[in-house]
């Protein structure tokens, strides 16, 4: 199975689903996800830039939230558009990676990531995740 | 999803018993036709999901405007006492005091001919940074940015000479919540809304540059300033990444902190605390920060509206730009209600106490309304009515309908400049996607919460 992601109709914000046959590929996905976000309005350039990231929670829903809430934090503070993320492990309760991206000025529209229907876990195909982001 | 009860012309209730989690009945202010659109997400049950929450007090109250959201539905509001009553971050939002301010200018748009009211949304337009991320021309040092957390406008007014003290008089709570604590705003929080002071942000925020189309309460309108034909400014924008960072650091941290106050909940984003708690304290002094934030960026926006008009008409006209009111539509405050003191979270909600003006932004393209606080607002809702049209569409609908260089075309043909940061922010944004704003404001008006004053035009709009 292809890592994918989808987002769901939602009155007000945006609703992000996806699916891989690993733990460590939905995080993977989940920065595709946002550089789809980032580059809504078209393709951004810039210049090269890499950060090293860490996140820690006590959950599995909650990791992935905090994961994402670092990516908004440097598209927001950096204007870093991420392309992929290097070195990625997944423990017990933290993510650490190293980001690595693009610095402009993109268009970001995500405001926050809440933990409303927060779901990462495995399924029937291998691992499911669902985050819902104020927008 | 339980069915709602008629109670009378404009207010619907889905009684206590309808789930046993509820401690309290969700009340709907709402006409047969409003609800129906309503029923078609899941705001009522996130309505019922509120009241839940422990220490809440007599419902969950939803506004005609309400759409789905998460955790809280946007376009409500809970009442919770002390102590044992909790506040919830996600019972304000990401977008700490997200509000509108409204600028009533000296001139008719009878008086600019369109040559110069397009350079006037130009001017603005360039003046107040849109879009996300975008940062301001006001700089702050750190030691600056704790002032203005702790005092809001008055600090830009009387250190920086920006606008001027009869702005912060005519501001909710005069621009300045008691009680903040830049101690309890996070680094990153910080960081993310240093240089953002002065910028209007993405999403549905803008600044709408209109006319009094008609004045329905002649002697209202009168006492607020305003008269048919004259040119207004509506700003539409929150605190920015300093208001986000600072929900989403107590959203996680209240969560954590769940089990410990054995509160159980039906959503994580309901996460909250006692008001009498070390994370209710602490969460209370940060938004009240950031909500100090939020009144001196509208404040900042202002001051940039003013300098757009002084380039374009004369010094003469933005002297004379005087602000109407600044209202806040994502806020939890403590106020008297009944006898007793309770913490009211308004989410995409309006203050609205007797004789206090409200606005209530429709959609591009179509009208918005001034409207003044009546005493049934104190009565049935916590002095507090809607904040909006409210969402219809999702923004992919919205985007599959309209095609943003359509709508900017359309809404030029219709006499509106329109400066866009994102051709698809628009499509986003467009009428379509928000349901009648007139219909909106009928109910709350027929539910005497309420009473119209005036209904203003668009004739130019900057949005991210």
């Amino acid at each position: 199975m292809e890592p994918s992601h989808r987002w769901i109709e939602h009155t007000a914000e945006l609703q992000l689903e996806l699916h891989a046959r690993s733990e460590a590929a939905i995080f993977s996905q989940a920065v595709l996800a946002l550089r789809e976000l980032l580059e809504d309005d078209g393709p951004v350039t810039g210049d090269r830039a890499e950060r090293s990231v860490e996140v820690e929670a006590t959950d599995r829903g909650a990791l992935l939230a905090e994961w994402l809430a670092e990516l908004v934090f440097l598209a927001e503070t950096e204007g870093l558009v991420p392309d992929e993320a290097r070195d990625l492990v997944v423990g017990e309760d933290s993510v650490t990676a190293v980001v690595v991206g693009r610095t402009s000025e993109p268009r970001h529209l995500v405001k926050a990531v809440t933990y409303h229907d927060l779901e990462l876990h495995r399924d029937r195909d291998g691992w499911r995740g669902n985050v819902v982001l104020d927008v | 999803m339980s069915e709602p009860v008629r109670i009378d012309d404009t207010l619907w209730e889905i009684p206590a018993d309808a789930r046993d989690d509820m401690r309290v009945p969700a009340r709907i202010f709402a006409s047969a036709d409003l609800l129906k659109a309503i029923r078609t997400d899941h705001s009522l049950e996130q309505l019922q999901n509120v009241a839940t929450l422990p220490g809440i007090v007599d419902a969950a109250i939803a506004m005609p405007d309400i759409h789905q959201g998460y955790g809280f539905p946007v376009g409500g509001l809970a009442a919770t006492a002390p102590p044992d009553g909790v506040v919830s971050p996600g019972g304000v939002g990401y977008d700490i005091n997200c509000g509108v301010r409204l600028l009533a200018a000296p001139f008719t748009h009878g008086e600019i001919d369109a040559r110069r009211r397009g350079a006037l949304v130009d001017a603005i337009a360039r003046r107040v940074p849109t879009g996300a991320g975008k940062g301001g021309r006001l700089r702050l040092s750190g030691s600056d940015l704790d002032e203005v957390l702790v005092q809001g406008p008055r600090w830009l007014v009387e250190r920086r000479g920006v606008g001027t003290a009869e702005d912060v008089a005519a501001t909710e709570s005069e621009g300045r919540l008691d009680g903040a604590d830049p101690d309890r705003v996070s680094e990153r929080a910080r960081e993310r809304g240093a240089g953002q002071l002065g910028t209007a942000g993405s999403g549905n925020h803008f600044i709408e540059l209109q006319r009094v189309e008609e004045v329905i309460d002649r002697e209202t309108a009168a006492a607020f300033g305003l008269r048919r034909g004259q040119v207004t400014v509506l700003i539409h924008s929150g605190s920015r990444g300093l208001g986000h960072q600072v929900c989403t650091d107590y959203v996680r941290a209240m969560d954590a902190a769940l089990d410990g106050h054995g509160i159980v909940l039906p959503d994580r984003q309901l996460s909250c605390a006692p008001l009498d708690s070390d994370e209710g304290r602490a969460y209370l002094a940060a938004m009240a920060a950031a909500a100090n934030f939020a009144w001196a960026n509208r404040h900042a926006i202002a001051h940039g509206i003013r300098e757009a008009i002084a380039e374009v008409l004369g010094a003469g006209a933005a002297d004379g730009t005087r602000q109407v009111y600044d209202v806040a539509h994502n806020v939890a405050k403590l106020e008297e209600h009944g006898g007793r003191t309770v913490c009211v979270h308004r989410k995409g909600a309006t203050r609205a106490f007797p004789g206090q003006p409200v606005f209530i932004p429709g959609s591009m393209g179509t009208a918005s309304y001034v409207l003044a606080g009546r005493e049934g607002s104190m009565e049935r809702s916590f002095g507090t009515v809607c904040h909006g049209a409210g969402r219809r569409l999702s923004r992919t609908a919205a985007k599959q309908q309209v095609k943003g260089e359509a709508l900017r075309r359309e809404l030029e043909a219709q006499g509106i400049a329109v400066r866009a940061a994102s051709t698809k922010g628009l499509a986003e944004e467009a009428p379509i996607a928000y349901k009648d704003v007139d219909a909106v404001v009928r109910v709350v008006e027929d539910a005497g919460l309420a009473g119209r004053v005036a209904r203003l035009r668009p004739i130019g709009v900057v949005k991210g």
